[in-house]
Protein backbone atom coordinates (compact mmCIF):
# COMPACT_ATOMS: atom_id res chain seq x y z
CA UNK A 1 0.00 0.00 0.00
CA UNK A 2 1.36 3.42 -0.94
CA UNK A 3 1.39 6.24 1.57
CA UNK A 4 1.55 9.06 -0.99
CA UNK A 5 -0.05 9.89 -4.30
CA UNK A 6 2.40 12.22 -6.00
CA UNK A 7 4.52 12.74 -9.09
CA UNK A 8 7.59 13.18 -6.90
CA UNK A 9 9.93 10.18 -7.20
CA UNK A 10 9.72 9.12 -3.57
CA UNK A 11 11.76 5.98 -3.01
CA UNK A 12 9.46 2.93 -2.75
CA UNK A 13 11.08 1.80 0.50
CA UNK A 14 10.43 5.22 2.05
CA UNK A 15 6.83 5.31 0.85
CA UNK A 16 6.24 1.77 2.13
CA UNK A 17 7.84 2.58 5.48
CA UNK A 18 5.42 5.46 6.03
CA UNK A 19 2.45 3.29 5.08
CA UNK A 20 3.64 0.57 7.45
CA UNK A 21 4.13 3.04 10.28
CA UNK A 22 0.60 4.40 9.81
CA UNK A 23 -0.69 0.85 9.99
CA UNK A 24 1.27 0.29 13.21
CA UNK A 25 -0.26 3.43 14.72
CA UNK A 26 -3.72 1.91 14.25
CA UNK A 27 -2.96 -1.39 15.98
CA UNK A 28 -3.60 -2.07 19.64
CA UNK A 29 -0.55 -1.18 21.67
CA UNK A 30 0.61 -2.41 25.04
CA UNK A 31 -0.90 0.54 26.89
CA UNK A 32 -3.12 2.39 24.41
CA UNK A 33 -5.88 1.09 22.12
CA UNK A 34 -5.79 1.60 18.36
CA UNK A 35 -8.37 4.36 18.73
CA UNK A 36 -6.23 6.08 21.36
CA UNK A 37 -3.03 5.68 19.35
CA UNK A 38 -4.65 7.32 16.31
CA UNK A 39 -5.98 10.04 18.61
CA UNK A 40 -2.37 10.66 19.66
CA UNK A 41 -1.42 11.15 16.00
CA UNK A 42 -4.41 13.43 15.46
CA UNK A 43 -3.39 15.45 18.49
CA UNK A 44 0.12 15.88 17.09
CA UNK A 45 -1.51 17.26 13.97
CA UNK A 46 -3.75 19.56 16.00
CA UNK A 47 -0.76 20.83 17.96
CA UNK A 48 1.23 21.53 14.83
CA UNK A 49 -1.61 23.25 13.02
CA UNK A 50 -2.79 25.40 15.93
CA UNK A 51 -1.65 28.91 16.72
CA UNK A 52 1.41 28.32 18.89
CA UNK A 53 0.95 28.52 22.62
CA UNK A 54 3.72 29.09 25.16
CA UNK A 55 5.47 25.99 26.59
CA UNK A 56 4.05 26.56 30.05
CA UNK A 57 0.46 26.76 28.82
CA UNK A 58 -1.68 23.60 28.86
CA UNK A 59 -3.94 23.22 25.83
CA UNK A 60 -6.45 21.28 27.94
CA UNK A 61 -6.97 24.42 30.02
CA UNK A 62 -7.50 26.76 27.08
CA UNK A 63 -11.16 27.00 26.14
CA UNK A 64 -12.00 25.68 22.70
CA UNK A 65 -8.60 24.19 21.94
CA UNK A 66 -9.26 20.58 22.92
CA UNK A 67 -12.53 18.70 22.65
CA UNK A 68 -14.22 18.11 26.01
CA UNK A 69 -15.01 14.49 25.16
CA UNK A 70 -11.48 13.60 23.98
CA UNK A 71 -10.59 9.89 24.17
CA UNK A 72 -7.22 10.80 25.70
CA UNK A 73 -6.73 12.09 29.24
CA UNK A 74 -5.88 15.78 29.57
CA UNK A 75 -2.38 14.96 30.80
CA UNK A 76 -1.69 13.04 27.59
CA UNK A 77 -3.02 15.84 25.40
CA UNK A 78 -0.91 18.40 27.25
CA UNK A 79 2.17 16.19 26.92
CA UNK A 80 1.60 15.61 23.20
CA UNK A 81 1.42 19.35 22.51
CA UNK A 82 4.48 20.12 24.61
CA UNK A 83 6.60 17.34 23.08
CA UNK A 84 5.50 18.32 19.59
CA UNK A 85 5.97 22.07 19.81
CA UNK A 86 8.53 22.65 22.57
CA UNK A 87 10.75 19.56 22.91
CA UNK A 88 13.78 21.59 23.96
CA UNK A 89 12.00 22.85 27.08
CA UNK A 90 11.28 19.48 28.69
CA UNK A 91 12.63 18.80 32.16
CA UNK A 92 12.58 15.95 34.66
CA UNK A 93 10.11 17.96 36.75
CA UNK A 94 7.78 18.33 33.78
CA UNK A 95 7.96 14.58 33.11
CA UNK A 96 7.18 13.85 36.77
CA UNK A 97 4.20 16.20 36.62
CA UNK A 98 2.72 14.30 33.67
CA UNK A 99 3.10 10.97 35.49
CA UNK A 100 1.65 12.61 38.59
CA UNK A 101 -1.53 13.31 36.63
CA UNK A 102 -2.09 9.59 36.12
CA UNK A 103 -0.10 8.51 33.08
CA UNK A 104 1.63 5.16 33.68
CA UNK A 105 5.42 5.38 33.08
CA UNK A 106 5.33 2.75 30.34
CA UNK A 107 2.20 4.24 28.76
CA UNK A 108 4.14 7.50 28.62
CA UNK A 109 6.93 5.74 26.70
CA UNK A 110 4.49 4.29 24.17
CA UNK A 111 2.88 7.71 23.73
CA UNK A 112 6.28 9.35 23.18
CA UNK A 113 7.04 6.80 20.47
CA UNK A 114 3.84 7.54 18.56
CA UNK A 115 4.20 11.31 19.02
CA UNK A 116 7.79 11.28 17.77
CA UNK A 117 6.96 9.09 14.76
CA UNK A 118 4.01 11.29 13.78
CA UNK A 119 6.22 14.36 13.94
CA UNK A 120 8.70 12.74 11.55
CA UNK A 121 6.16 11.41 9.06
CA UNK A 122 4.11 14.60 8.92
CA UNK A 123 7.14 16.90 8.68
CA UNK A 124 8.21 14.94 5.62
CA UNK A 125 4.81 15.31 3.96
CA UNK A 126 4.40 18.97 4.88
CA UNK A 127 7.84 19.97 3.64
CA UNK A 128 7.20 18.36 0.26
CA UNK A 129 3.61 19.69 -0.01
CA UNK A 130 2.17 16.18 0.12
CA UNK A 131 -1.10 15.18 1.73
CA UNK A 132 -0.36 13.77 5.18
CA UNK A 133 -0.56 9.99 5.45
CA UNK A 134 -4.16 8.85 5.73
CA UNK A 135 -4.91 7.18 9.05
CA UNK A 136 -6.23 3.62 8.83
CA UNK A 137 -9.22 2.19 10.66
CA UNK A 138 -8.09 1.33 14.19
CA UNK A 139 -8.06 -2.18 15.57
CA UNK A 140 -10.73 -2.78 18.17
CA UNK A 141 -9.02 -5.01 20.72
CA UNK A 142 -8.08 -3.61 24.09
CA UNK A 143 -4.48 -3.22 25.30
CA UNK A 144 -3.50 -5.62 28.07
CA UNK A 145 -1.61 -2.89 29.98
CA UNK A 146 0.65 -5.39 31.65
CA UNK A 147 3.88 -3.90 32.91
CA UNK A 148 7.29 -5.52 32.58
CA UNK A 149 8.75 -6.09 36.03
CA UNK A 150 12.29 -6.24 34.65
CA UNK A 151 12.24 -2.59 33.53
CA UNK A 152 14.07 -0.08 35.68
CA UNK A 153 14.63 3.67 35.81
CA UNK A 154 18.40 3.95 35.63
CA UNK A 155 19.93 6.32 33.07
CA UNK A 156 16.78 7.94 31.64
CA UNK A 157 13.68 9.54 33.21
CA UNK A 158 11.68 6.62 31.85
CA UNK A 159 12.02 2.92 32.65
CA UNK A 160 14.25 1.06 30.21
CA UNK A 161 15.25 -2.51 29.46
CA UNK A 162 18.81 -3.64 29.96
CA UNK A 163 19.83 -3.54 26.31
CA UNK A 164 23.08 -2.48 24.67
CA UNK A 165 23.47 0.40 22.26
CA UNK A 166 23.27 4.20 22.23
CA UNK A 167 21.12 5.73 24.95
CA UNK A 168 18.64 7.14 22.43
CA UNK A 169 17.93 3.63 21.17
CA UNK A 170 17.40 2.53 24.75
CA UNK A 171 14.85 5.29 25.39
CA UNK A 172 11.80 3.40 24.07
CA UNK A 173 13.02 -0.05 25.10
CA UNK A 174 10.20 -0.39 27.65
CA UNK A 175 7.86 -0.80 24.69
CA UNK A 176 9.70 -2.91 22.07
CA UNK A 177 6.98 -2.36 19.44
CA UNK A 178 7.82 1.36 19.40
CA UNK A 179 11.53 0.67 19.12
CA UNK A 180 10.76 -1.49 16.07
CA UNK A 181 8.80 1.37 14.51
CA UNK A 182 11.69 3.72 15.24
CA UNK A 183 13.96 1.32 13.39
CA UNK A 184 11.61 1.15 10.38
CA UNK A 185 11.50 4.93 10.07
CA UNK A 186 15.18 5.58 10.75
CA UNK A 187 16.25 2.94 8.25
CA UNK A 188 14.15 4.58 5.54
CA UNK A 189 14.78 8.22 6.42
CA UNK A 190 18.28 8.27 7.88
CA UNK A 191 20.67 5.33 8.07
CA UNK A 192 20.01 1.66 8.63
CA UNK A 193 20.61 1.23 12.34
CA UNK A 194 23.10 -1.57 11.71
CA UNK A 195 25.20 0.87 9.67
CA UNK A 196 24.98 3.72 12.17
CA UNK A 197 28.51 3.40 13.48
CA UNK A 198 29.90 0.56 11.38
CA UNK A 199 29.72 2.31 8.00
CA UNK A 200 30.53 6.01 8.03
CA UNK A 201 31.45 6.45 4.38
CA UNK A 202 28.84 4.78 2.14
CA UNK A 203 26.27 6.94 0.39
CA UNK A 204 22.79 6.83 1.89
CA UNK A 205 20.61 6.81 -1.20
CA UNK A 206 21.38 10.10 -3.02
CA UNK A 207 23.24 11.72 -0.10
CA UNK A 208 26.80 11.32 1.13
CA UNK A 209 27.11 10.34 4.78
CA UNK A 210 28.60 13.77 5.44
CA UNK A 211 25.53 15.46 3.96
CA UNK A 212 23.30 13.19 6.04
CA UNK A 213 25.10 14.12 9.23
CA UNK A 214 25.04 17.86 8.48
CA UNK A 215 21.26 17.68 8.04
CA UNK A 216 20.86 15.56 11.18
CA UNK A 217 23.01 17.85 13.30
CA UNK A 218 21.52 21.10 11.95
CA UNK A 219 17.97 19.83 12.55
CA UNK A 220 18.87 18.65 16.05
CA UNK A 221 20.37 22.03 16.89
CA UNK A 222 17.32 23.88 15.57
CA UNK A 223 15.22 21.71 17.89
CA UNK A 224 17.60 22.61 20.75
CA UNK A 225 18.45 18.98 21.36
CA UNK A 226 21.66 18.51 23.35
CA UNK A 227 21.84 14.77 22.77
CA UNK B 1 34.43 10.48 8.31
CA UNK B 2 36.05 10.82 4.94
CA UNK B 3 39.74 10.25 4.61
CA UNK B 4 40.28 12.65 1.72
CA UNK B 5 38.21 15.66 2.68
CA UNK B 6 38.44 18.43 5.24
CA UNK B 7 35.19 19.36 6.92
CA UNK B 8 34.18 21.83 9.58
CA UNK B 9 31.04 22.49 11.60
CA UNK B 10 30.00 25.71 9.84
CA UNK B 11 26.94 24.26 8.13
CA UNK B 12 25.72 22.83 11.43
CA UNK B 13 26.04 26.11 13.29
CA UNK B 14 24.04 28.10 10.72
CA UNK B 15 23.51 28.35 6.98
CA UNK B 16 25.32 31.69 6.66
CA UNK B 17 28.75 30.34 7.51
CA UNK B 18 29.40 28.30 4.39
CA UNK B 19 29.40 24.71 3.23
CA UNK B 20 31.89 23.51 5.82
CA UNK B 21 33.54 21.33 3.20
CA UNK B 22 30.31 19.40 2.56
CA UNK B 23 28.79 19.49 -0.91
CA UNK B 24 25.77 21.85 -0.83
CA UNK B 25 26.31 22.10 2.93
CA UNK B 26 24.95 25.64 3.30
CA UNK B 27 21.97 24.90 1.08
CA UNK B 28 21.13 21.76 3.04
CA UNK B 29 21.44 23.73 6.26
CA UNK B 30 19.12 26.39 4.83
CA UNK B 31 16.62 23.67 3.92
CA UNK B 32 16.64 22.48 7.54
CA UNK B 33 16.00 26.04 8.72
CA UNK B 34 13.10 26.49 6.29
CA UNK B 35 11.49 23.21 7.38
CA UNK B 36 11.87 24.25 11.01
CA UNK B 37 10.48 27.75 10.47
CA UNK B 38 7.54 26.41 8.43
CA UNK B 39 7.69 29.53 6.27
CA UNK B 40 6.13 28.45 2.96
CA UNK B 41 7.86 31.12 0.84
CA UNK B 42 11.26 30.48 2.39
CA UNK B 43 10.81 26.73 2.00
CA UNK B 44 9.69 27.01 -1.64
CA UNK B 45 12.70 29.17 -2.42
CA UNK B 46 15.28 26.90 -0.86
CA UNK B 47 13.66 23.79 -2.37
CA UNK B 48 13.93 25.37 -5.84
CA UNK B 49 17.57 26.19 -5.24
CA UNK B 50 18.36 22.67 -4.04
CA UNK B 51 16.47 21.18 -6.99
CA UNK B 52 18.57 23.24 -9.41
CA UNK B 53 21.82 22.49 -7.63
CA UNK B 54 21.43 18.82 -6.71
CA UNK B 55 18.24 17.35 -8.14
CA UNK B 56 14.97 15.98 -6.89
CA UNK B 57 16.35 12.81 -5.29
CA UNK B 58 18.65 14.84 -3.06
CA UNK B 59 15.77 17.13 -2.13
CA UNK B 60 13.53 14.22 -1.11
CA UNK B 61 16.26 12.38 0.78
CA UNK B 62 17.35 15.57 2.55
CA UNK B 63 13.79 16.29 3.68
CA UNK B 64 13.50 12.69 4.88
CA UNK B 65 16.67 12.95 6.98
CA UNK B 66 15.63 16.25 8.51
CA UNK B 67 12.15 14.92 9.26
CA UNK B 68 13.68 11.89 10.96
CA UNK B 69 15.33 14.18 13.48
CA UNK B 70 11.96 15.59 14.52
CA UNK B 71 11.48 12.06 15.80
CA UNK B 72 14.90 11.49 17.33
CA UNK B 73 15.03 14.83 19.15
CA UNK B 74 11.59 14.28 20.66
CA UNK B 75 12.48 10.79 21.79
CA UNK B 76 15.72 11.98 23.39
CA UNK B 77 14.22 15.05 25.06
CA UNK B 78 10.98 13.56 26.34
CA UNK B 79 12.65 10.51 27.89
CA UNK B 80 15.57 12.28 29.57
CA UNK B 81 18.12 10.53 27.41
CA UNK B 82 21.63 11.41 28.64
CA UNK B 83 24.77 11.61 26.55
CA UNK B 84 26.42 8.25 26.00
CA UNK B 85 29.34 7.80 28.36
CA UNK B 86 31.79 7.10 25.56
CA UNK B 87 30.94 10.27 23.65
CA UNK B 88 31.47 12.86 26.37
CA UNK B 89 35.16 13.49 25.82
CA UNK B 90 35.25 13.07 22.02
CA UNK B 91 32.28 15.43 21.55
CA UNK B 92 33.34 18.15 24.00
CA UNK B 93 35.00 20.36 21.39
CA UNK B 94 32.19 19.83 18.88
CA UNK B 95 29.54 20.73 21.45
CA UNK B 96 31.39 23.92 22.25
CA UNK B 97 31.83 24.81 18.57
CA UNK B 98 28.20 24.31 17.61
CA UNK B 99 26.93 25.99 20.76
CA UNK B 100 24.65 23.42 22.38
CA UNK B 101 26.00 23.45 25.94
CA UNK B 102 23.45 25.99 27.18
CA UNK B 103 20.43 24.03 26.01
CA UNK B 104 17.79 23.10 28.60
CA UNK B 105 17.98 19.58 27.19
CA UNK B 106 21.60 19.17 28.36
CA UNK B 107 21.91 15.94 30.31
CA UNK B 108 25.32 14.61 31.11
CA UNK B 109 26.31 11.00 30.78
CA UNK B 110 25.87 8.96 33.92
CA UNK B 111 29.00 7.40 35.28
Amino acid sequence: MAAYSTELPIRPDLDEAHAEVASRWSTTGTWWSGVERLAIVEEVRNARDAVEIAPWESPSEIEGLVSGDHVLPDAAVDAIWRITNHPGTLTAEWHASILGRGIHPEAYVEMVGVVAQANAVDRFADALDLDRVELPIPSTSEPDQTGDASLQVTSHWVPTAQIKGPNVLKALSAVPFENETLSILSSAQYVRLGDLLSDLVSKQNSLSRLQVEVIAARTSKLNECFY
Amino acid sequence: MSQDSQVSFEAIDNSESGDGGVEHGALLSRLCEAIFEEDKDQLASVKDKLLDAAGVDVLIDAVAVSANFYMMTRIADSTGTPLDAGTVEPSAEIRELVGVNSFTSRREAQT
